[in-house]
């Protein structure tokens, strides 16, 4: 409510009447009520919302209509009004109380800007006026996460770029989250807040519709992806006795329901994964399994291996497809996981070669390995939880799996070298430092949450306090707290002189770098009892923010690192523990190296193999992932072609072209992967596009064969 | 001759056994390399190996190639000195 405050009459009139409590003076409030001026009001703001004394409240309050009377103003805003105020707090050196009268928000002229052009931090918000909701509201949260949830040592670390400290703008959120479908089948929809409430779902379109219902009521609470677990498993024995293409048309709805766009977050489309397996996950096999009305069908999940299955491969079909014009689906994202079971379960093959054309076709495709006896929950692009034993006891009743990471904080890794001047001594202790800033941060943070989540179902954070199965919602001895990465390639450039892919030398100092890290949050993660863990930050706009801070504090000699064009300002670091993106290697050289840093990053990593236009056989790729499971420690693999989809004529082709390559228009967008999911390159930032620009595509070793293209290796 | 490098960790039961190993070859002047898996050094060298599990040894030959390694298991003396000598 912004009020107006109207000057009667003549400012001499003023002076004489100052000793008094009613000056002509009226406040004019948007509401078109009137209110007469009233320094009281100063001095209750202070006393309420600082720790400033009364007298020198009132002395401030004095001082302020002093000066409002002497100026030649007609009209004040209170605004203006609380600037005031804040000079007369820094004259007295009264920072802190400063601070926490100071009003947040956008310049006039800024939100102008916002309404009319796009804001491209996040690809996947497409511009509009939820858009822009979403970042007016950002930018407030933004500044008060700097001011009055994080320190000032940790905010300063941030705002330098020695972190980053991600999505500010929703810091009163957890980050990303791993779900378990069996929580709304039995408890059915009964939302805090909601309107109405749903008894559990007797059939598949019905929990599908939930399913999506919950997702968006999650998606408003959660920073990142939402990830679901097994999830064609737990949709098994709701699909008994369906037909083909009832099965067909229910894979469909799923893909088509969550690639549509929503309106949390502004308007994007909600950020799903869905874990799949083509086996019944060993941890599930003699769990009960709920079905139709939320009740326990009598058999285990082992028994519906045939659904589970039909479904899985009825959703590649879908996939296959692509959408209504044939472009790939965004969302929602399958990971597939594959395991030694995998292996052992008939008919894999067939399915491993249907998910590989996929994934050569349209490129949706995620291969997650779970090596020997681990389990992950993926979400996200990478992020993922490992299970161990406590969450294969709750495996029995699986709608306690629900995991989160609180928050991501990343490190500039070049920063570090820069500071470090080439004495490894000096390198190490840097990073520790950092590393040691990242924890505080975390703990700031969880702070701050627990403070939301102790107000309950009533609360701030009522779906998340939630409890229906004697546990809260969101679980925090089960949160993770991330910690990340970026440019460990130009890290080791800069200390070394050698990029990672040049040197062995060089390739084994970064993986000195990492274990240093890995060695650091195990530490403090028994010092406090929380989980930190090391993730590969996808770094979709910190990467591109760090470079051009370090253009800024560390020239010249970043700008003989940065990768990208730095007079286009298409600058870059590589991200996380990536190999340069541009190096000439073989693709399956790639990911065995990269991987050789994933067991190390137990919050989840992931190799991109990017593929242009071409369209290898799925023998091949299958050959490429069976391959990966068995000789690498890589944990995740994803296969990128490139698409240009037509605004004239709505068709797609393959590779990034600047026109139709079927009516010849320049009114195209290019489609591929950003950092974990597909999006139209118009959206990216600068950085990525640089990024883009030096991927290489792998052209050296894709060869036509007498099968098909074949990915070398 | 190549070298012979040794993974160890504490509080790993089976790693005492392995240590013995190549303190017995360290006599007979095998360039022998200890790596602790708690240390930076010792995490990262296990990582280049893709080694996860304690205690595990790497023959490398002089061309920095790996021989043979035994990961998570401790082999006899008799073994080891066997690809040493080839």
């Amino acid at each position: 409510m912004a009020t107006v405050i109207e000057m009667k009459g003549d400012h001499q009139e003023f002076k004489e009447e100052i000793e008094t409590t009613d000056m002509a003076l009226f406040v004019r409030t948007s509401d078109e009520a009137m209110y007469g001026w009233d320094r009281q009001k100063i001095v209750d703001a202070l006393i309420r919302e600082t720790y400033v004394d009364f007298d020198t409240a009132k002395e401030i309050a004095r001082e302020v209509e002093d000066l409002i009377a002497t100026s030649k103003i007609k009209m004040i805003t209170a605004p203006l009004i609380r600037e005031l105020v804040d000079t007369k707090l820094i004259e007295r050196g009264l920072e802190q109380a400063r601070k926490m009268h100071t009003r947040l928000g956008m310049p006039l002229y800024d939100v102008d800007q916002l309404i009319l052009h796009p804001n491209k931090e996040n690809a996947n918000v497409p511009h509009g006026p939820e858009a822009t909701n979403l970042t007016l509201a950002e930018r407030i949260k933004k500044e008060y996460a700097l001011l009055s949830v994080f320190s000032q040592e940790v905010a300063d670390a941030h705002m330098r770029g020695d972190i980053h400290l991600h999505d500010l703008g929703f810091i009163d959120r957890p980050y990303c989250s791993g779900q378990s479908l069996e929580y709304i089948k039995r408890f059915g929809l009964s939302l805090p807040n909601s309107i109405a409430m749903a008894k559990p779902a007797k059939h598949p379109e019905v929990l599908l519709a939930h399913m999506v219902k919950f997702a968006a009521a999650l998606q408003s609470h959660f920073a990142g992806a939402i990830g679901w677990d097994s999830i064609n498993l737990f949709f098994a024995p709701y699909l008994e006795g369906l037909s083909d293409p009832e099965l067909e048309q229910l894979a469909q709805m799923m893909i088509f329901e969550f690639s549509q766009q929503a309106v949390a977050r502004g308007g994007q489309a909600i950020f799903t994964d869905l874990n799949l397996y083509w086996e019944i996950p060993k941890h599930f096999e003699n769990v009960p399994a709920i079905g139709p009305g939320g009740k326990f069908t009598g058999k285990t999940y082992s028994d519906y291996l045939k659904e589970s299955q039909r479904f899985a491969k009825a959703l590649f079909d879908v996939y296959q497809e692509g959408d209504g014009s044939g472009r790939p689906f965004f969302f929602p994202k399958p990971l597939v996981h594959i395991t030694e079971k995998f292996f052992q379960t008939p008919g894999h093959m067939d399915f491993l070669y249907h998910i590989c054309d996929v994934a050569s076709e349209k490129g949706n495709t995620y291969f997650v390995f779970d090596r020997g006896e681990t389990a992950k929950i993926s979400e996200c692009c990478r992020l993922s939880f490992k299970l161990d034993q406590t969450d294969f006891e709750d495996a029995k009743q699986p709608w306690k799996m629900r995991y989160c990471a609180l928050q991501n904080v990343t490190l500039n890794l070049p920063r570090i070298a820069y500071l470090a001047k080439g004495e490894d001594s000096k390198l190490f202790s840097k990073v520790a430092e950092f590393v040691e800033m990242t924890v505080k941060a975390h703990l700031e943070k969880k702070l701050f949450i627990e403070k939301l989540l102790s107000l309950g179902e009533k609360g701030p954070l009522a779906l998340l306090a939630m409890d229906r199965d004697g546990s809260p919602y969101l679980r925090m001895h089960r949160a993770s707290f991330l910690v990340g990465m970026v440019g460990l390639n130009e890290l080791v450039q800069i200390h070394t002189g050698q990029e990672m892919h040049q040197s062995k030398q060089a390739f084994k100092f970064g993986l000195k770098v990492i274990a240093h890290m890995k060695l650091l949050v195990d530490k403090f993660s028994q010092r406090y009892g929380m989980r930190f863990v090391l993730e590969q930050t996808p770094a979709e706009s910190t990467a591109y923010r760090f470079a051009k801070l370090d253009l800024k504090y560390h020239s010249p000699k970043s700008g003989h690192i940065v990768k990208g064009d730095i007079s286009k300002g298409e600058v870059y670091y590589t991200n996380s523990t990536y190999l340069n993106n541009s190096a000439v290697l073989n693709p399956i050289e790639r990911v065995r190296q990269e991987g050789l840093f994933h067991p190390l990053i137990e919050a989840g990593a992931l190799t991109h193999i990017w593929l242009g236009e071409a369209r290898p056989s799925k023998s091949s790729l299958a050959n490429f992932v069976m391959k990966t499971f068995r000789w690498t420690q890589n944990d995740q693999i994803a296969f990128s072609p490139e698409f240009t989809t037509c605004n004239t004529c709505s068709r797609t082709s393959r590779s990034l072209r600047s026109s139709c390559a079927y009516c010849g228009s320049e009114d195209v967008d290019g489609i591929t992967r950003i950092t974990g999911y597909f999006t139209k390159v118009s959206s990216w930032n600068k950085g990525k596009i640089g990024e883009l620009r030096n991927r290489y595509r792998n052209q050296a070793f894709l060869e036509e064969r007498e099968g098909g293209m074949a990915l070398e290796v | 001759m190549g070298s012979i490098k040794i993974f160890t960790k504490a509080h790993c039961p089976k790693c005492p056994a392995v240590k013995e190993i190549g303190a017995a070859l360290k006599k007979e002047g095998v360039p022998v390399l200890n790596f602790d898996l708690d240390t930076i050094d010792g995490l990262a060298e296990a990582s280049f190996y893709s080694i996860l599990s304690t205690p595990s040894i790497v023959i490398e030959d002089e061309r920095e190639r790996e021989v043979v390694s035994w990961r998570g298991v401790v082999p006899s003396l008799q073994e080891v000195k066997q690809y040493l000598l080839k």
